[in-house]
């Protein structure tokens, strides 16, 4: 009896060492496990989630999706990956992001540990967006040494894109013939000439970088010396906050994304920017727009440089290095990007970044924005200044230019203080 | 004699005895008391003693890199002229909502402590006043977003609907409005609170008291000064730090009405630790900042309690 129960013990330990090594080696995860995923709330999500049983039923991996609103999930990231737990086996991360991941070392590279190939059908833009240090534009000092990695994948093509009531005019070509509609179509109390978003920090400053690069303007120089006090970013300034601002409705200061969309979508809007998760979410949702059929998406209009610039906001897939079963989120990334799953997943909701499904026929047909997004993608839209004290200047610089449309200060006021202070975040950040 | 004697010695004999059996079981009571009291003291000091520690150390060192830099961080942070302005704008909400609050749950107290006699009547009104404190504040901040949002904002709608405004307000966008909108919301959900807290005082003065006052013909202003503040004055202390407190840590119903904005008009003092932790990941200056907030709270409330007197007169 003894024998039997020592000999029992024996194997429960063998048994469960197995597992232990199985699992430390990722190899248990291809059957019968499960990929946490930290995911944004909202449309960016959609397709993730709408794709998810049909990777379960076929590879018996369970996604766990775990959902937090775009604010909440930076911060939970970031914590998360400081204290190095392994909550996470895949995480979304927007595209301004990859310079504090990459900088602090937190994610695993996705060419050197799982030999990810680039794919012709994929833009280039695509992989330069997900790969740390960036292999174009300024390089943060502490980065230029370092090896440079693909670290994310995208999954939610997202570029900032323009729209405007087709029905009521031709496509505006320019940042002047965006105001000269506006100023013809703004009739206040049922129409706005033009929706500035203008809530403070991120929701502005998207809304602005646009303007500011077709202006000639910028944050930061190729050198990042701060360059947002120069003529040319004051111009662009003075556009969003004086010109735009004179044809935008009332309460300019307070308006985020959702609200932009309400208004385009109830038919007192006649044109704005727009990130794609807005166009499927309301402004050509069935559910609550009046206007199906009558928004046009173009690329951004061009501004006095000659030059119409979107801007990125991709979502990205990456590992981080903490995770347990990298091997089955390598996996699931490599599934959830072939040209098979993408088209389910844009047919979901999902926004995709394959050239042969945002230019398939069938598929613009129900998804008007395709073409536009994959003219953004071709023009190789901008990113946000690669350094990892982005969200810092964001949200000073989104501070002051809300100030100065909400006229608690002038424009040339608004572009000093906020230079000065980024002068001195970045100079504090080694730059 | 003897008796009473031998007795007196037996007790006398007796009692280094009882003094030792004394000593052993009152050690064993507060061998007892302490373990009971150990669960409470181990978590105390896990989520109050050890989290503040590591503020105190974190405050202390470089947020890359981790190096110890002394109070370089309390400069810092003195240095940036971004908290004078959130501590101008924590004092213009302080301003604003402790009065007001005060001032209401008082007045609203007194009302329903003179005036409403049926218990039931008492029970309907706690209930209602126990309702804005039990609503999550981001479930606050949303509704209130609904009643001053630009274009769809409920208030605006009213206000057009009677002829009273011609145009929208746009509350959240001025300077003035956008500090009134946000300390509104407070004021909905707080007073109640100091309106619960006070009456309960009321409840505690001696029916006899006010039966002599009327009597002796005392006015409504002669009872409340006389007899009824000294009842309140503890009460005043607590409610006084306990808002306080509160206006130091509000955030949710800001960061969803205003962001903080418009420029950093409603960016308090909570709001701007916020951004200095989490947008600006700069922990060490945030962690002193924390420190600097509990350091300021902590000598405030000694000297309040000095300065008032916690007891009736």
């Amino acid at each position: 009896m003894k024998r039997w129960v020592g000999l029992s013990i024996l194997t429960g330990v063998a048994v469960l060492a197995l597992a232990a090594l199985l699992a430390s080696s990722g190899l248990v995860a291809a059957q019968g496990a499960k990929l946490v995923i930290a995911a944004v709330a909202g449309n960016e999500s959609l397709g993730l989630k709408a794709v998810a049983p049909m990777y379960e039923r076929e590879h018996g991996v369970k996604l766990d999706i775990v959902e937090m609103p775009y604010p909440t999930l930076y911060e939970k990231l970031v914590t998360t990956f400081q204290a190095g737990a392994p909550t996470y086996d895949l995480v979304m991360l927007d595209d301004p992001w990859m310079p504090k991941f990459g900088t602090e070392e937190w994610l695993t590279p996705l060419d050197s540990t799982y030999g990810f190939k680039r794919d012709r059908d994929i833009p280039n833009v695509i992989y330069e967006v997900g790969t740390w240090p960036p292999p174009r534009g300024p390089v943060p000092p502490s980065e230029k040494a370092k090896p440079k990695h693909l670290l994310g994948i995208t999954v939610v093509g997202n570029v900032e894109m323009f729209m405007y009531r087709k029905d009521l005019s031709p496509a505006p070509k320019s940042w002047d013939e965006v105001l000269t509609n506006a100023k013809k179509f703004n009739k206040p109390g049922s129409m706005a000439g033009y929706v500035v978003r203008g809530a403070a920090t991120n929701p502005i400053v998207a809304d602005f970088l646009p303007i500011l690069w077709s202006f000639g303007g910028d944050v930061f120089d190729a050198n990042w010396n701060v360059v947002i006090d120069s003529p040319a970013s004051l111009r662009a300034v003075k556009f969003l906050v004086q010109d735009l601002k004179g044809v935008a409705p009332s309460g300019s200061e307070n308006i985020d994304a959702a609200d932009r969309s309400r208004l385009m979508a109830i038919g007192q809007a006649y044109q704005s920017t727009v990130w794609p998760g807005e166009v499927t979410g309301i402004v050509e949702n069935p559910k609550v727009s009046k206007v199906i059929g009558k928004v046009g998406f173009i690329p951004m209009p061009a501004g006095p440089s000659g030059k119409g610039y979107g801007m990125m906001g991709n979502w990205l897939l990456a590992i981080p290095k903490a995770s347990k079963n990298g091997g089955a989120a390598a996996a699931f990334i490599t599934w959830v990007t072939s040209p098979k799953v993408q088209k389910t997943y844009a047919e979901a909701g999902g926004i995709p970044a394959r050239k042969s499904i945002l230019n398939d026929p069938a598929m613009n047909k129900a998804n008007p924005y395709f073409s536009a997004l994959a003219k953004s993608l071709e023009a190789v839209p901008n990113w946000r200044p690669r350094t990892d004290q982005w969200n810092a200047v964001e949200t000073i610089l989104g501070t002051n230019l809300n100030a100065t449309l909400a006229g608690l200060s002038t424009p040339e006021e608004a572009t000093k203080k906020a230079a000065t202070e980024i002068r001195a975040l970045m100079k504090k950040a080694g730059y | 004699m003897e008796s009473a004697s031998g007795s007196g010695l037996q007790a006398e004999s007796a009692s280094p005895d009882r003094r030792k059996r004394g000593h052993g079981f009152e050690s064993r009571q507060e061998r007892l008391a302490y373990a009971i009291l150990l669960p409470v003291l181990g978590t105390v000091f896990v989520v109050v003693t050890y989290p503040l520690l590591f503020a105190v150390g974190q405050s202390l060192r470089a947020t890359r890199g981790g190096d110890f830099v002394g109070l370089q961080n309390y400069a810092s942070a003195l240095e940036n002229p971004l908290l004078y302005d959130a501590l101008g704008a924590t004092g213009i909400y302080a301003g604003i909502v402790l009065p007001t609050e005060i001032l209401a749950g008082l007045g609203l107290a007194l009302l329903v402590h003179r005036t409403v006699r049926s218990p039931r009547a008492r029970l309907a009104l706690y209930v209602f006043a126990t309702i804005p404190i039990v609503i999550p504040p981001v479930a606050v901040g949303v509704i209130a977003r609904l009643i001053y949002a630009p274009g769809y904002g409920v208030l605006n709608h009213l206000l057009m609907l009677a002829g009273v405004v011609q145009a929208e307000i746009p509350w959240l966008s001025r300077r003035d409005t956008a500090m009134l909108a946000v300390s509104s919301v407070d004021v909905w959900q707080w007073t109640p609170f100091v309106y619960l807290v006070f009456f309960a005082g009321l409840q505690t003065v001696p029916r006899e008291s006010i039966d002599a006052a009327q009597v002796d013909g005392a006015t409504g202003w002669t009872m409340f000064s006389r007899i009824e503040l000294p009842y309140l004055r503890p009460l005043f202390l607590m409610v006084l730090f306990w808002r306080i407190a509160d206006v130091l840590r509000v955030f949710d119903h800001i960061f969803i009405l205003t962001g903080g904005g418009p420029g950093s008009t409603t960016q308090l003092l909570s709001v701007y630790l916020y951004r200095v932790a989490f947008k600006f990941f700069d922990t060490g200056e945030a962690a002193a900042l924390a420190v600097m907030v509990m350091l300021a709270m902590s000598l405030l409330y000694a000297a309040a309690t000095r300065l008032l007197p916690l007891e009736r007169d």
